[in-house]
């Protein structure tokens, strides 16, 4: 569903009308449409497939969080702007009323991204919030995306696609120096790690003033995010704990992490089947991982379009 | 004990924790086990809130073993779960947590055989759910209480759910309140009224005290009245025996309409913390007017369905309310001189539980003989906020406006929230918030001694009335809004039933 057009934005929110329009008189026997929209959803895709993978992702998105989606991506060889309009629709379980959201997918060639920027302040939802979701590792270097940044409530990034953690830290550090509100999906991914681990407090089977130290052990070459995300976490809640990292011939990601007391210790460790395996201070069992597919993963950021303090506090440590 | 702050604590992103605990229900092979609380268990567990290690032990007189109560419940899960969610090896994992222990209630040995049961299970904390006839209530928690099953160890703790009627007048409800208050203190006492825990019900304190629009209207000066309905379309269903001693008035109005209407016309409180928020609908129930007893057949109307005596397991000439209505004033300063009108009844023409806040008229028709207007005169129609419960949860905002063309005619126009369309995420059941509520030990959305009572003490002078002639019944057709006498109860204060 779409019509194609040029990059005029009065244009485009006049498309998105008729669309609406005619989706009503479509669905009239149905009850009609629900329109819903909470937020303003920007995603820089990579590449002509990766905006094919977002529309999907960003469908799945829309049952949660009702947005205004605008898919950016790079054109090939040089191609001008261009933007379509879409709507993605959904039944709920046992209704019969569809729900919409509209997107604009835009197209942009080397020279037009750099326009994106003055043709996006229109084209947002008037008095919502703007995520940008920026893709890839495009955002790190400097240039085309710089002018987005601005426009977003929040920033979301996902440092696992890099392979150079300092790079992503410090540019993830210097938006939020700017006041940008950021994540990282390689955080968000850690959710359930961290749950696990919190929850040993909770169960008191550790006092936080009894761990002496801690270990964090990830697989692959080279440190990732991850593994130092947690590690500062674990140092922000303990700052009396020696909190240190090791590398295991392991596949790449967090592998275990283990608190030790003066006489005894805990593990939590990666198995099988999405779990982990906690033992030790007389606990033994497995626990369920949440999701960590991408869709997961920008469900629960979000959901969270105010301060973050807890990761925003890992990120500067 | 201070309690140590965890520091690893991210309420943003961490679902609250639910401790590990034996969940006892009496009553276990009972119709609210089989429709609500093992569906409610169950989704928790396909939700992953429930804790790794949890065990649910259920006692009723059918004699069976853990594996027979295991298939007799995964057939109820099966059949009354709400989303048709069944994963197979889901239920094996969950049923793995779940033991039965036969007995009567009456008899001493069943508790020490509970205490084994849960023993066994190895889980430190007890929840106790009373879901059985009301009559046994006391009995159970003597039973409880003989058996010490109430002495938690150190940094443990038990907890009584008990399912209304929460007695039946109210000498009754302070007697099984002091009876409740021998073995179990007050704040570990969880009355349940499920309305509470429904997402809609949530909603008004979040409507209300979440934006700044509202709450400048909610007073006297701009409402004009409140309408709460909660209309069924069907009879007592085979519930006659239960029903006919109960009716409307005590089912229905006493307990969960009453709550609601202190969910809508309460105070803010300071903080959104259980007591807090109870002590202002706590509050609120004791500033409801109390009826002299000359006032009751001006303010209250009871009825019956043609047919209700012929259903099975009721007297012939019973006396029960299957509908019931009232008017209701608050006494303070905000709410004075503004009518509740409450409403409850089987055999209606449909199924519907919402709360209507109709709003003052624009103090001017300006638009009744705008050109264009057309013949009749266009009068200024009141605005009504409709907070819908059940069966779609939403509100629903009613005001004028302009139809499209030349000319001022004005039409009525609805602008929707559906609870179930605006957000694609579904809503959990009540039982789910209310029974994850109790287990981490949060009461908020529980029922309060001094609610129960002060609501009882609102109806009581209705049920004397009522309990004390002898109407005429039936008074209504099956499929209609009521007895008559209900439409001339509300015109007398210069109102009218909404019948959409």
């Amino acid at each position: 569903m779409g019509t194609a057009t040029t990059i005029q934005p009065e244009r485009i929110l006049k498309d998105l009308q008729q669309l609406w329009a005619q989706m009503a008189v479509d669905q009239a026997d149905a009850g009609g449409v629900l329109r819903a929209c909470a937020m303003t959803l920007v995603v820089v895709a990579e590449d002509a497939a990766d905006a094919e993978r977002v529309r999907k992702t960003v469908g799945v998105l829309m049952h949660n969080h009702p947005s205004r989606a605008v898919i950016l991506h790079p054109g090939s060889n040089g191609a001008e702007l261009d933007a379509r309009i879409f709507a993605e629709c959904w039944k709920p379980f046992g209704k019969t009323q569809q729900i919409c959201s509209e997107g604009i997918e835009i197209t942009a060639g080397q020279h037009g991204f750099a326009e994106v920027a003055k043709f996006l302040v229109p084209l947002r939802v008037p008095d919502l919030p703007v995520v940008l979701w920026c893709r890839g590792s495009a955002a790190l270097e400097p240039g085309p995306l710089e002018p987005l940044f601005p426009l977003a409530d929040k920033i979301v990034f996902d440092s696992s696609q890099v392979t150079d953690a300092d790079s992503a830290l410090q540019f993830l550090r210097r938006l939020r120096a700017r006041g940008s509100r950021v994540a990282d999906l390689h955080w968000t991914g850690l959710t359930g790690w961290r749950e696990v681990l919190a929850h040993l407090f909770d169960d008191q089977a550790l006092q936080p003033g009894e761990v002496k130290g801690a270990q964090v052990t990830f697989g692959g070459s080279s440190v990732t995010t991850g593994a130092r995300y947690f590690a500062a976490w674990i140092r922000s809640a303990l700052p009396a704990a020696r909190v240190i990292m090791e590398s295991a011939d392991a596949p790449r990601g967090l592998h275990s992490v283990k608190l030790s007391t003066s006489d005894d210790s805990l593990t939590i460790t990666l198995g099988s089947d999405h779990c982990v395996e906690v033992l030790g201070c007389g606990r033994h069992y497995r626990s369920m991982l949440p999701a960590s597919s991408e869709e997961a993963l920008m469900q629960e950021e979000l959901g969270i379009l105010g301060p973050d303090p807890v990761y925003e506090k890992a990120l500067s440590a | 004990m201070t309690e140590v702050r965890n520091p690893f604590a991210d309420p943003l992103r961490f679902e609250r924790r639910v401790p590990e605990c034996a969940i006892v229900i009496f009553g276990a092979a009972g119709d609210l086990a089989k429709r609500k609380l093992l569906p409610a268990l169950y989704r928790l567990a396909y939700d992953r809130r429930l804790p790794a290690s949890f065990a649910i032990v259920g006692n009723s007189r059918t004699p069976m073993s853990d594996e027979d109560y295991r298939e007799r419940m995964r057939e109820a899960v099966k059949q009354f779960s709400e989303d048709g969610d069944f994963d197979e090896e889901l239920w094996k994992r969950f049923a793995a947590n779940l033991h039965y222990v036969a007995g009567d209630v009456k008899d001493p040995q069943l508790y020490l055989a509970l205490k084994e049961k849960v023993t066994a299970t190895g889980q430190a904390n007890i929840l106790f759910y009373l879901s059985t006839q009301p009559s046994y209530y006391t009995v159970i928690v003597d039973g409880i209480g003989h058996s010490h099953m109430a002495a938690a160890p150190a940094g443990a703790w038990r907890r009584l759910i008990v399912e209304k009627p929460f007695g039946h007048d109210l000498g009754s409800a302070k007697e099984l309140n002091s009876r409740i208050h021998a073995v179990f203190r007050e704040e570990d006492t969880y009355r349940i009224d499920h309305y509470l825990g429904k997402e809609t019900v949530q909603n008004i304190l979040a409507l209300r005290f979440g934006n700044g629009i509202f709450e400048p209207l909610w007073n006297r000066r701009y409402i004009n009245h409140v309408q709460i309905t909660a209309a069924e379309s069907i009879g007592v269903e085979g519930r006659g025996g239960y029903y006919q001693e109960a009716g409307a008035l005590r089912d229905m109005i006493q307990n969960h309409l009453l709550q609601v209407m202190a969910t809508v016309a309460m105070e803010p409180s300071a903080v959104f913390e259980p007591n807090a928020v109870r002590d202002e609908r706590a509050k609120l129930l004791r500033s409801i007017k109390i009826m002299r007893p000359d006032e009751v057949d001006q303010y209250a109307v009871a009825g019956q369905y043609k047919g209700f005596r012929q259903e099975p397991g009721v007297n012939p000439d019973a006396q029960t309310d299957t509908y019931a209505a009232g008017t209701f004033f608050v006494d303070n300063w905000r709410w004075a001189g503004v009518p509740f009108f409450i409403r409850s009844g089987k055999k209606l023409p449909r199924r519907v539980t919402d709360i209507a806040i109709q709003f003052n008229q624009a103090p001017l028709a300006l638009f009744a003989k705008a050109p264009g207007a057309g013949d009749g005169e266009q009068k200024a129609r009141p605005n009504l906020l409709i907070l819908r419960i059940q069966p779609e949860e939403g509100i629903s905002l009613l005001f004028l406006s302009k139809e499209p063309g030349s000319g001022m005619r004005l039409r009525p126009v609805s602008m929707d929230f559906n609870y179930g369309t605006s957000f694609g995420e579904r809503s959990p059941s009540a039982y789910e918030t209310l029974l994850v509520d109790a287990m981490v030990g949060d009461a908020t959305l529980y029922t309060r001694q001094d609610m129960v009572e002060a609501s009882w003490t609102v109806i009581q002078p209705i049920l004397e009335n009522w309990n004390n002639r002898r109407f005429d019944f039936p008074n209504y057709d099956p499929g209609t809004w009521g007895p008559a006498e209900a439409d001339t109860m509300i015109a007398k204060f210069s109102r009218q039933w909404r019948n959409s």
